[in-house]
C-alpha cells in the first residue's frame, strides 16, 4: 500500500535492463527481431492514424467536398483564415473552454475530495472503490440517453426529486445556462471516478512515516494536508486533470446525444461543429482544415501531458 | 495512507492532557466523512439504480409524475424485447450486440498481437529514438474521433471498407494498439531481461527465450490489457455511427441511441438495452480492478 | 506543412520525416486520383431506362433504407406480402437508421459511391443535393411510359420527384422526374374533445386562445405542444408552418433570395406569433421536443392541443401506450383529428417521402426497383397499402373507403392534400435546414429574440446560397 508509485515514463529507464550486446551477429540479430516486432504496429499506425491526418491536411488546403465530386481546387489558406476569423467558430471555441475548464475543475475538486475521504477509511476501501468506478465504465451513448431522461423537465426523476423537497421545474437542458451545466454535470458524473481514482493511487502512496513524524510535532489537520499530503499527490493529479482535459476537449458523443448542440447552438462544442461542416454540407475541405486546428490544440496538450510525465518520474 | 486521529494518539499513549474531547471530535469527524461518504455513493450510484429500475417497470409507470420508487409492477418484457423481435425472431437490438461482440473481439485479438510484441521490442531493445517512437504511438490515440473520421471515411471509401466490420475492426485496433504498447512496456519492464538472458546463455535464440520465459509471466497483463482494449471497441460510437449504417454491421451503441427519436420511445427498452449492455463492462472491469489505474491512463501511470 | 514538421519534432529521425514526406505525396495522388475520378462522373443524375430491363429469376434482395420508425415496418410486411405474389424470388428489407442520422447515413454512402439500399427513401428537400451530385436515377422517361401521371395531383407527384422544385401546388411537366411518391404526409392538429369540445377551432387565432382558456382550466395540462427540437427538419418545420399560415414565404427560388424574404412584415408576424403567443402556452421543458415527445405528451393527456406528423400519430391509438383509455374506441372519444387551422392563408406542411434508386446499386437491383416501383404506385396496390396503414399518393386510392376507414387521421390528409407547401429542396438543404433548427430553437428557448433569430436566419441562409464561388471556408 505505501509503495511510491513508480511510472514508466522515461523509456530510456529501463535501457540498463538490457544487458550488454555479446556479439556482433547476435546485436543485428536482435535489431532484426526489433524491427519485426515493431514494424507492423507502427505500419498500422501510419495507415490508418499518419496517412489519413497527412490526406486531411492536404484537403485542407482546398475547396474539396466528399459529395459534390468534380476537382479540389487548391484555395491556399483560405480555409484557415476563414476558420479562425470565423465568429461562429469563436463562440464553439469559448463553449468548449467553459465546458473543458468546468467539467475538468468539478471532476479534479469531487474526484480528489472522495479519494482523500476514501484513503481515511481503513474498511471497505476496496468494495467504495468499486462502487464509485462504475459510472466511468459505461458507454457515453448510455450516459447520455439516460441523463436525458432524467433530466427531462416534465417527467425526469430529477425534476419529481426537486418537486417533492418543494422546488420547482428546472429547464435542465432546453436554457441556455442550463443545458451547459447539464453537460458539465454528466461529465462530471461520469469522469470524477477516473480523478477519483488516480489521486486515489497517489494518496495510498504518501509514506506513512510523513504523516507520523507531522503527528508528534502536533501539526495541524490543514497544515499537514497543505504540507504533505498536497505536494506529493499533486503532480499525479496534474496527469490525471490534462488526460481529461484532452478528453473533454474531444467529446463528441454526449453532445449529440444529450443537448444535440442546442438549445440553439449554445452546447456546440468545437468537435460538433467540425462534425456539422463535414456532414452536413460536406464542406470537406474546411472540415479538414477545422480538423487540422483541432489537433494541433491536442498536440499542444499531449506535450504537456507528456512532459509533466516525464517532471513527475524525475522529480 | 493517512493516518486517523485515533490511531495518532494512540500510538502516543504518555500525553498528560485530558483527550476525550478530542477523540469525541475525531470519532464525530469519522462520523461526518462517512456520512459524506455514503451521499456521495449515492448521489453516484443513483443514475444507475434509476436505469436498473425503469428497466423493470411498465412503460405507463415510467413517465409516472411524482417518480415512483417502489411499488411499481415488476416485469420482464424490456428484457425479453431486447432479445426477441416482434415478430418472434432475433431482434435488431441482438443482431448489434453479436456485431458489437465480433467488432470488439477481433480488434483486440488484433491489438494484442501487433501490440505484445512491440512492447517486449521496446522495453527490451535500444532502439533508435526509442523515446520518441513512444511518445509518437501515445499521441495518435488522443486525435479526437470527429476529425480522424474525415479521412478515414475517404479512404475507406476508396478501398470499399465504408459499412464493413473490417473497417470498424481496424479503426479500433488502430485505436487500441497505442495503448496496448504503452499498457505492456510497464508489464515487460517488470519481468527482468536476465530471465532471457540466462535462456539465451542455454542455447536458446532471443526469440525462444521470448515465448518460453517471458510471455507466460505475460499472460496476467495481456488479459487485463486486451480487458481495456474490449473495452473501449465496445463502447465506442463515433466511428460506429458514421462508418457503419446496415442492420448487419450497426454495433450496439448506435443501436441503442437509434432507440429513441423515433414516434414513441420505449424508455423501458432503453434501460433494459443500457443494462445489457453495461453489464459484461462492469464484469471485465471488476476482474481487472488491480489494473485499472494503468488501464485508464493508457498505462502512463502504474502503481 | 506545419503539421508535418511537428510530426518531425515529435518523432525526430530524418527517416521519419522523409517517411512522412513519402506517405503525404502518396496521400496527395491518390487524393489526386479521387477527384480525377469524380470528374468523370456524371455532374447531373444518370437516366433509368425507360422501361423496365428484363428481371432476374434468381433470388433477389431489394433493399430500402428509411429512418426507424413504424410504417418503415410497415412497408417492410407489406412489400414481403404482396410483392411477394407477383417475383416469388425477391425479399424485400428496409434498412433503418435512427432518424437524427437518416440525411447523413444515405449521403455518406452516396458520397462513397457504394451503397448498401437499392431504393433511398429520401425526404423531399433532399432530391436538390441528390441529383446534383448525380446519386439517383433520372427516372423521367421510364415515368412517362410506366405511370399514369393522371392519376396524382400534379403537386403530390412534382415534391417527391421533380427538381428543379415547383411551384407551390404545381407540377412543372417539362422538369425532370427522379422519383416516385411512397408515403404521403402532413401535419394533423390533435385536440382533446374532452377538454375543449368536438369542435377543432378554424383559425389560427382562435386555436390560440382555445388553447390558452384549457390550459388555464385543466392544471398540469398544457395548452399546446408542438416540435421544438434543434435536430432534424423538427423546429423549422414548425416555423416554416407558422410562416405559411400568416402568408410569409420561404424564399424567391427565381432569384434566390432569402433575406429580405423570408423576414419580411409577414415573416416577423409568424416568428411573433410563435415565440410570443404560442410557445408560452407550451410545458415547460419542452423546448427539445420532437415527434416521440409530442406522442408522450398527448398519450400522458398532458396537452390540450398537439401538432404531428400523420403518419408518426398511430401509436397515440395504442391503449398499451395511453393513459386515456384502455380501448382503442375509449381513446378516440377524447382524442380528435383536424385538418390545421388556417389564417391568412390555409397552407399545411409537405411531409412524407418517396422511393428514389440509388445510382450505384446492381443493374438486376435497379431493374428490380423499377419493377417494384411501378407495381406500387398500381392502382389495387395503393389501396391495399392504404388498408395496411400507409398513406398513398394516387387521387383514386386517398378517395377510396380502404384509405379513408383505416384511421381516424386519414380524411385530414385528404383534406389537406390541395393545401401543402415544401420547403426548398436545392442541393443546400441540409444546411439550410440546419441554420433554421438552430434559430427557431434559440428563439423558442430564449437564446435569442425572435426578431435577432429571423434575421439571422435570412442573413445566413443567403449566404449558404449566395456561397458557391467562395475560396474557401465553405460550410461555416
Amino acid at each position: 500500500m505505501s509503495d511510491p508509485v513508480p511510472l514508466t515514463t522515461d523509456p530510456g529507464q529501463v535501457a540498463s535492463a538490457t544487458p550488454p550486446a555479446p556479439g556482433r551477429s547476435r546485436r543485428l540479430s536482435d535489431r532484426g527481431l526489433a524491427v519485426a516486432f515493431i514494424s507492423p504496429a507502427l505500419l498500422l499506425l501510419l495507415a490508418m492514424s499518419v496517412f489519413p491526418l497527412l490526406w486531411a491536411l492536404y484537403l485542407s488546403f482546398t475547396d474539396y467536398s466528399a459529395t459534390r465530386g468534380g476537382p479540389a481546387r487548391f484555395v491556399g489558406f483560405g480555409n484557415y483564415t476563414a476558420i479562425l476569423t470565423s465568429a461562429q467558430v469563436h463562440q464553439r471555441a469559448l463553449t468548449t473552454l467553459i465546458y473543458v475548464v468546468g467539467a475538468v475543475t468539478l471532476q479534479t475538486v469531487l474526484g480528489f475530495a472522495i479519494a482523500y475521504l476514501i484513503s481515511r477509511r481503513t474498511h471497505g476501501r476496496g468494495v467504495l472503490t468499486t462502487l464509485f468506478l462504475v459510472p466511468m465504465m459505461l458507454s457515453p451513448v448510455v450516459v447520455g440517453l439516460f441523463w436525458r431522461f432524467m433530466l427531462d423537465a416534465q417527467f425526469g426523476v430529477i425534476n419529481s426529486l426537486l418537486g417533492s423537497i418543494g422546488l420547482g421545474q428546472v429547464e435542465w437542458l432546453t436554457r441556455q445556462r442550463t443545458a451547459l451545466i447539464s453537460l458539465i454535470v454528466v461529465d462530471t458524473w461520469q469522469w470524477t471516478p477516473f480523478i477519483m481514482l488516480i489521486a486515489l493511487a497517489g494518496l495510498t502512496a504518501v509514506p506513512k512515516y510523513l504523516y507520523e513524524a507531522a503527528s508528534i510535532d502536533r501539526a495541524s489537520e490543514w497544515f499537514r494536508f497543505r504540507t504533505i499530503t498536497l505536494p506529493l499527490v499533486w503532480p499525479l493529479l496534474l496527469i490525471a486533470v490534462l488526460f481529461r482535459a484532452i478528453e473533454a476537449f474531444r467529446l463528441f458523443d454526449l453532445v449529440y446525444i444529450l443537448t444535440n448542440g442546442g438549445p440553439g447552438v449554445s452546447t456546440e462544442t468545437l468537435s460538433f461543429h467540425v462534425y456539422k461542416v463535414a456532414f452536413l454540407g460536406f464542406n470537406t475541405g474546411t472540415a479538414s482544415a477545422y480538423g487540422i486546428l483541432m489537433v494541433l490544440v491536442v498536440i499542444v496538450l499531449t506535450q504537456l501531458y507528456l512532459r509533466y510525465l516525464n517532471k513527475l518520474k524525475e522529480g | 495512507m493517512a493516518v486517523s486521529v485515533d490511531e495518532a494518539v494512540s500510538t502516543v499513549p504518555a500525553r498528560d492532557r485530558p483527550r476525550p474531547t478530542r477523540r469525541l471530535g475525531g470519532r464525530g469527524r469519522s462520523l461526518v466523512e462517512v456520512a459524506l461518504l455514503t451521499v456521495l455513493a449515492v448521489l453516484m450510484l443513483f443514475p444507475v439504480l434509476w436505469m436498473i429500475e425503469t428497466s423493470i417497470k411498465e412503460n405507463r409507470d415510467v413517465y409516472a409524475v411524482p417518480a415512483e420508487f417502489f411499488g411499481f409492477t415488476v416485469t420482464m418484457e424490456h428484457f425479453k424485447d431486447v432479445f426477441v423481435g416482434p415478430d418472434g425472431g432475433r431482434s435488431a437490438l441482438s443482431v448489434a450486440f453479436l456485431n458489437s461482440a465480433v467488432v470488439a473481439g477481433v480488434s483486440t485479438l488484433l491489438a494484442t498481437v501487433l501490440g505484445v510484441p512491440a512492447a517486449w521490442a521496446y522495453s527490451r531493445f535500444a532502439v533508435k529514438a526509442r523515446k520518441d517512437q513512444l511518445f509518437f504511438i501515445l499521441s495518435t490515440r488522443f486525435m479526437p474521433p470527429v476529425v480522424v473520421v474525415i479521412p478515414i471515411f475517404l479512404m475507406y471509401r476508396q478501398v470499399g471498407l465504408i459499412d464493413s466490420k473490417l473497417g470498424l475492426i481496424l479503426i479500433y485496433t488502430a485505436f487500441n494498439v497505442p495503448f496496448t504498447i504503452w499498457m505492456m512496456k510497464g508489464f515487460v519492464d517488470e519481468v527482468p531481461a536476465e530471465y532471457e538472458d540466462a535462456a539465451m546463455l542455454d542455447g536458446y535464440t532471443r526469440l525462444q527465450a521470448f515465448r518460453r520465459f517471458t510471455l507466460p509471466l505475460l499472460v496476467p497483463g495481456i488479459a487485463a490489457t486486451a480487458v481495456f482494449a474490449l473495452i473501449f471497441s465496445w463502447n465506442e460510437f463515433v466511428f460506429a455511427i458514421f462508418l457503419t449504417s446496415s442492420d448487419s454491421v450497426r454495433t450496439a451503441p448506435p443501436a441503442i441511441a437509434g432507440l429513441i427519436g423515433g414516434t414513441t420511445t420505449d424508455w423501458g427498452l432503453v434501460a433494459a438495452a443500457s443494462v445489457v449492455f453495461a453489464l459484461p463492462v462492469l464484469v471485465f472491469a471488476y476482474l481487472v480492478r488491480k489494473h485499472l489505474v494503468a488501464g485508464v491512463t493508457l498505462g502512463a501511470v502504474r502503481r | 506543412m506545419r503539421y508535418q514538421q511537428r510530426i518531425g519534432r515529435m518523432s525526430v529521425p530524418g527517416r521519419k520525416v522523409r517517411l512522412a514526406t513519402a506517405a503525404m505525396l502518396v496521400a496527395t495522388t491518390m487524393a489526386a486520383c479521387g477527384d480525377g475520378q469524380d470528374d468523370g462522373a456524371q455532374v447531373s443524375a444518370p437516366k433509368a431506362p425507360a422501361t423496365i430491363p428484363e428481371l432476374t429469376t434468381d433470388p433477389l434482395t431489394l433493399s430500402f433504407i428509411w429512418f426507424d420508425w413504424p410504417p418503415a415496418q410497415a412497408l417492410e410486411d407489406f412489400a414481403n406480402a404482396e410483392y411477394k405474389k407477383e417475383r416469388p424470388n425477391a425479399t424485400i428489407k428496409v434498412n433503418t437508421v435512427p432518424n437524427a442520422n437518416w440525411h447523413d447515413a444515405m449521403f455518406t454512402q452516396f458520397a462513397a459511391r457504394k451503397t448498401d439500399f437499392d431504393i433511398a427513401i429520401l425526404d423531399s428537400q433532399h432530391i436538390g443535393e441528390a441529383v446534383t451530385n448525380g446519386n439517383i436515377l433520372d427516372i423521367t422517361d421510364f415515368v412517362k411510359n410506366n405511370i399514369d401521371v393522371t392519376a396524382y395531383n400534379p403537386y403530390l407527384l412534382a415534391a417527391y420527384g421533380q427538381f428543379p422544385q415547383a411551384e407551390t401546388g404545381q407540377r412543372d411537366e417539362n422538369a425532370r422526374l427522379y422519383g416516385l411518391p411512397l408515403l404521403g404526409d402532413t401535419w394533423t392538429m390533435i385536440y382533446r374533445k374532452d377538454l375543449i369540445g368536438d369542435q377543432p377551432p378554424q383559425t389560427w387565432d382562435e386555436m390560440i386562445s382555445v388553447a390558452e382558456k384549457c390550459q388555464a382550466d385543466n392544471p398540469g395540462v398544457s395548452g399546446l405542444a408542438f416540435h421544438q427540437a434543434n435536430g432534424s427538419d423538427a423546429a423549422a418545420v414548425t416555423y416554416n408552418t407558422v410562416n405559411g399560415v400568416y402568408g410569409g414565404n420561404l424564399w424567391d427560388p427565381k432569384t434566390r433570395k432569402i433575406e429580405g424574404v423570408l423576414n419580411d412584415a409577414a415573416g416577423q408576424e409568424a416568428m411573433d406569433v410563435l415565440v410570443n403567443r404560442m410557445k408560452p402556452l407550451t410545458a415547460k421543458g419542452s423546448g427539445n421536443w420532437f415527434i416521440d415527445e409530442v406522442n408522450a405528451a398527448v398519450a400522458q393527456g398532458k396537452a390540450c392541443i398537439a401538432f404531428n406528423w400523420i403518419a408518426a400519430s398511430g401509436g397515440l391509438l395504442d391503449p398499451k401506450q395511453s393513459t386515456l383509455g384502455t380501448t382503442r374506441e375509449q381513446i378516440l372519444d377524447k382524442l380528435g383529428f383536424a385538418t390545421l387551422p388556417s389564417q391568412k392563408t390555409n397552407l399545411v406542411p409537405l411531409g412524407g417521402m418517396g422511393m428514389h434508386v440509388s445510382a450505384y446499386s446492381a443493374e438486376a437491383n435497379q431493374a428490380e426497383a423499377l419493377n417494384f416501383m411501378k407495381w406500387f404506385e398500381r392502382a389495387d396496390i395503393q389501396k391495399k397499402w392504404a388498408a395496411a396503414g400507409g398513406v398513398p399518393a394516387r387521387t383514386d386510392a386517398l378517395e377510396s373507403p380502404e384509405f379513408l376507414n383505416a384511421g381516424p387521421f386519414n380524411q385530414v390528409y385528404a383534406d389537406s392534400v390541395p393545401r401543402m407547401r415544401d420547403m426548398w429542396n436545392v442541393p443546400e438543404y441540409a444546411r439550410l435546414v440546419d441554420i433554421e433548427n438552430t434559430n427557431v430553437n434559440a428563439a423558442l428557448n430564449g437564446a435569442k429574440s425572435p426578431k435577432d433569430a429571423l434575421d439571422d436566419i435570412a442573413k445566413e441562409q443567403q449566404a449558404v446560397l449566395d456561397s458557391s464561388n467562395r475560396r474557401g471556408g465553405g460550410g461555416l
